[in-house]
C-alpha cells in the first residue's frame, strides 16, 4: 500500500521536473520580462542592461534553470518582478483566503452533494431522482465564471444581502489574517463559496446516487431490511459506509480541484487568494511568482492524491488487509 | 380526444431529454452558419457599430429604427449579433479542437498499445499525471507556456484533452491486439502502419467515439473560460466567454444584459451538448444506465 503510494508520488514528482522544465522554457520564450521591470519610455539601454544583469537575464538559459531547480528545492522561486517580494513569501501570504473559501465550499458542497445522492438513489427512477439527475447536468453545464457573476448579480447587486467582493473584515490568528473569524468575513466568503461549491455537489450527488443505488441490491442491505432495521439506519449506518470510498476520492480531488478552480472565482470576486495572483502574476509576466504558483497548486494536487490513497486504508478494511 | 390525441404525440416521442437538447443542439448549430445572414448588425464592421448608442437596455429605439432586443454593449455593438458571431468562434474552436485531440488521443493510445515497452510506459505516465492534475491547471500551465492567441487556445484545448482518448483507447486496443485476427493480420507480413490504421484503430475506436460530445462540452468551457481570464482568444473578435468578460465590468453598475444573455447563450450550449452526451453514452453502455 504504502509502497504503491510512495512510487506514484516520485512518478509524478518526475513528471513535474519535466514539465517544470518545458515551462521555464516556454515562459522565457513568451516575452521579455526585463519590459515589465524598466519603464519603456524613459529607460536607456544602460539601464536595461542593468536591470537584466540584476535579474540574472543575462545568463544562457540552461544556466538560468539549474540556478532556479537549485533554490526551488530550498523553497526560493525568486523575487517577484511586481511586488519586489520573494515569490514564495508571497504565496504563502495569499493562501490562508484560498484555503479558507475551499473549506467552506467543501463544507457546503460535500453533504449536500451526499444528501442529494443518498436521497435520489434511494427512489431511483422517482421524479426527486429524475429531477436530481437532470439538475446535475445543468449544474456542471454552467460555466463557473458565468456562474459566479450572475450571484454578484443576484445575491450582492438586486438584493444587496451580500458584498460583492474583497475578503471583508479579518481576524489575525497564528500570523495568518482570516475572514471565517469575522461576521463580516463569513458574509464575504459566502458567494465565492458557493460559486466554488455548486459544480461539487452535482458530482457529488451523482456518484453518492450511483453508489447507493448499486449497494442497496445487494444482500446483506436485504438482510438488514429483513432484520427490520429502520430506512434511516440502513441508509446511514450501512449504505453510506459502503460508498465512502468513492467519495472520500472525489472530495479529496475536487478539493484540490478547488485550489486550481479559485483562479476563475477569486478574479471575479476580487478574493485576493493564489488564483487571483496567478492571472495578476501571468498577465504582468511576473514569471517567478507564476512558476511559484504554479508548482504549488501541482504538487499539492498530488500530495492530496497521496493522502486521499492512505486514508482509503482507513476507511476500507479490505484495503487494509489486503497488503 | 386532445388528451388521447397527446397521449399518442408522446408515446411516439423518444424518451429521455433527448429529441429537445437534440433539437437545440441542431438550433445552434444552424444559428452558428447562418450568423452573416440573420444577425442584424456585424460586430466586426466598425461602419456599422454606433458608439453613441452604447451600452442601451434591452428593448431601446436604435437610430435606424431596428430594436436592440438583448441590448448594446459598452461599445455599442448589438448583443444579438455579439451572440451569433461569438458563437461561430467558440464553435469552431471547440470543434477544430476537440477532432484534433481525439485523432491524437487515438493515435497514441493504439501505438502505446501496439508497441508496448518504454513507448507505452512513457505515453502512459504523460496520460496518469495529467489526467490526475485539474483540467484548467493544465491549460494554464500549456497557455503560460505557449502565450495566448486563438491558435494556441486551440492547442492548450488539445494538450487537455488528447489524454482521455489515448486512456481510453489504449485499453481496448490492448485487448483487441490479444485477438486470433491480429495474429493473422502480423502473418500476413503487412506493413506495421497498415496494421495499425486499417485493423487496430477501426476496431478499438468506439469508445473514443462516445466521448466526443463529452469532450466538446468541457472543450466550450474552457475556451470560454480562458478567454474570459484574458487568456484566451482576443477582444476584436469575441467568443461567448470573452463577450460575458467584458460585460463583466458594466454588471457593477448594473448593465446586466452585456453578460447575462451571451452567459445564457453558453450555458444553453453546453447544457445541449451535455444531455446529447449524457444519452448517446447510456445508449451505448447498458451498465451506466444505472448512473
Amino acid at each position: 500500500m504504502l509502497s504503491i503510494v510512495t512510487r506514484r508520488v516520485s512518478q509524478a514528482l518526475l513528471l513535474l521536473l519535466v514539465m517544470s522544465l518545458i515551462g521555464f522554457v516556454g515562459i522565457h520564450s513568451v516575452g521579455n520580462p526585463v519590459f515589465n521591470v524598466v519603464n519603456v519610455e524613459t529607460a536607456t539601454v544602460e539601464d536595461i542592461r542593468n536591470a537584466t544583469i540584476a535579474l540574472g537575464l543575462d545568463q544562457p538559459l540552461w544556466r538560468q534553470y539549474f540556478l532556479f531547480m537549485e533554490n526551488v528545492v530550498t523553497g526560493d522561486f525568486g523575487t517577484s518582478y511586481v511586488y519586489h517580494l520573494p515569490a514564495f513569501k508571497l504565496l504563502l501570504s495569499k493562501l490562508p483566503a484560498t484555503l479558507e473559501l475551499a473549506v467552506i465550499a467543501m463544507a457546503l458542497a460535500a453533504p449536500g452533494g451526499v444528501l442529494l445522492g443518498l436521497w435520489a438513489g434511494r427512489h431511483q427512477g422517482g421524479a426527486a431522482d429524475r429531477a436530481i439527475l437532470r439538475g446535475s447536468v445543468l449544474a456542471l453545464s454552467i460555466p463557473s465564471f458565468w456562474l459566479s457573476m450572475m450571484l454578484i448579480l443576484a445575491g450582492a447587486l438586486l438584493t444587496g444581502w451580500f458584498p460583492s467582493g474583497g475578503r471583508g473584515a479579518t481576524l489575525s490568528v497564528a500570523g495568518q489574517e482570516w475572514s471565517v473569524l469575522t461576521g463580516d468575513g463569513l458574509r464575504h466568503v459566502f458567494l465565492p463559496a458557493l460559486a466554488l461549491a455548486l459544480p461539487n455537489v452535482a458530482l457529488i450527488a451523482r456518484l453518492a446516487r450511483a453508489g447507493t443505488i448499486e449497494v442497496e441490491r445487494q444482500d446483506f442491505i436485504r438482510f438488514c431490511r429483513a432484520k427490520g432495521l429502520s430506512s434511516r439506519r440502513i441508509l446511514f449506518r450501512h449504505t453510506l459506509p459502503n460508498i465512502s470510498i468513492p467519495l472520500v476520492t472525489i472530495i479529496g480531488m475536487q478539493f484540490g480541484g478547488m485550489l486550481a478552480f479559485a483562479v476563475v472565482v477569486e478574479t471575479i470576486f476580487a478574493w485576493p487568494g493564489i488564483g487571483k495572483l496567478l492571472i495578476d502574476s501571468i498577465q504582468l509576466l511576473d514569471r517567478p511568482v507564476v512558476m511559484a504558483t504554479l508548482t504549488f497548486i501541482s504538487v499539492a494536487f498530488i500530495a492530496l492524491n497521496a493522502v486521499v490513497d492512505l486514508l482509503y486504508a482507513v476507511l476500507d478494511p479490505r484495503v487494509r488487509l489486503s497488503t | 380526444m386532445s388528451i388521447a390525441f397527446i397521449e399518442t404525440l408522446r408515446s411516439r416521442m423518444p424518451r429521455g431529454s433527448f429529441p429537445f437538447s437534440k433539437a437545440l443542439l441542431g438550433t445552434y448549430i444552424l444559428i452558428a452558419f447562418a450568423a452573416p445572414i440573420i444577425a442584424p448588425q456585424n460586430p466586426y464592421d466598425l461602419l456599422q457599430i454606433r458608439g453613441w448608442e452604447a451600452s442601451a437596455a434591452p428593448g431601446t429605439l436604435g437610430g435606424d429604427g431596428y430594436i436592440y432586443w438583448l441590448g448594446t454593449d459598452g461599445l455599442g455593438r448589438d448583443i444579438v449579433s455579439t451572440i451569433l458571431y461569438g458563437l461561430r468562434i467558440s464553435l469552431l474552436v471547440s470543434i477544430i479542437s476537440t477532432a484534433v485531440a481525439a485523432v491524437v488521443g487515438v493515435t497514441a493510445g493504439v501505438v502505446a498499445a501496439y508497441f508496448g515497452g518504454w513507448v507505452d510506459a512513457l505515453v502512459m505516465r504523460i496520460v496518469d499525471l495529467q489526467l490526475s492534475l485539474p483540467t484548467i491547471l493544465v491549460a494554464l500551465i500549456a497557455i503560460v507556456t505557449l502565450g495566448p492567441g486563438i491558435d494556441r487556445i486551440i492547442l492548450a484545448i488539445i494538450v487537455v484533452q488528447w489524454a482521455t482518448y489515448a486512456r481510453v483507447t489504449r485499453a481496448v486496443a490492448l485487448s483487441e491486439i490479444g485477438k486470433s485476427y491480429l495474429d493473422a493480420v502480423r502473418l500476413l507480413r503487412l506493413p506495421k502502419r497498415r496494421i495499425l490504421l486499417r485493423h487496430v484503430m477501426p476496431n478499438s475506436i468506439a469508445p473514443a467515439l462516445t466521448l466526443i460530445p463529452i469532450e466538446l462540452g468541457h472543450a466550450i468551457a474552457l475556451e470560454a473560460t480562458l478567454s474570459f481570464l484574458g487568456l484566451g482568444v482576443p477582444i476584436d473578435k469575441p467568443s461567448l466567454g470573452s463577450t460575458v468578460a467584458a460585460g463583466f465590468q458594466y454588471l457593477m453598475t448594473g448593465q446586466y444584459w452585456i453578460s447575462l444573455f451571451p452567459g445564457l447563450a453558453l450555458l444553453g450550449l453546453i447544457a445541449a451538448i451535455n444531455f446529447v452526451g449524457e444519452d448517446t453514452r447510456s445508449k451505448l453502455d447498458p451498465r451506466s444506465k444505472s448512473l
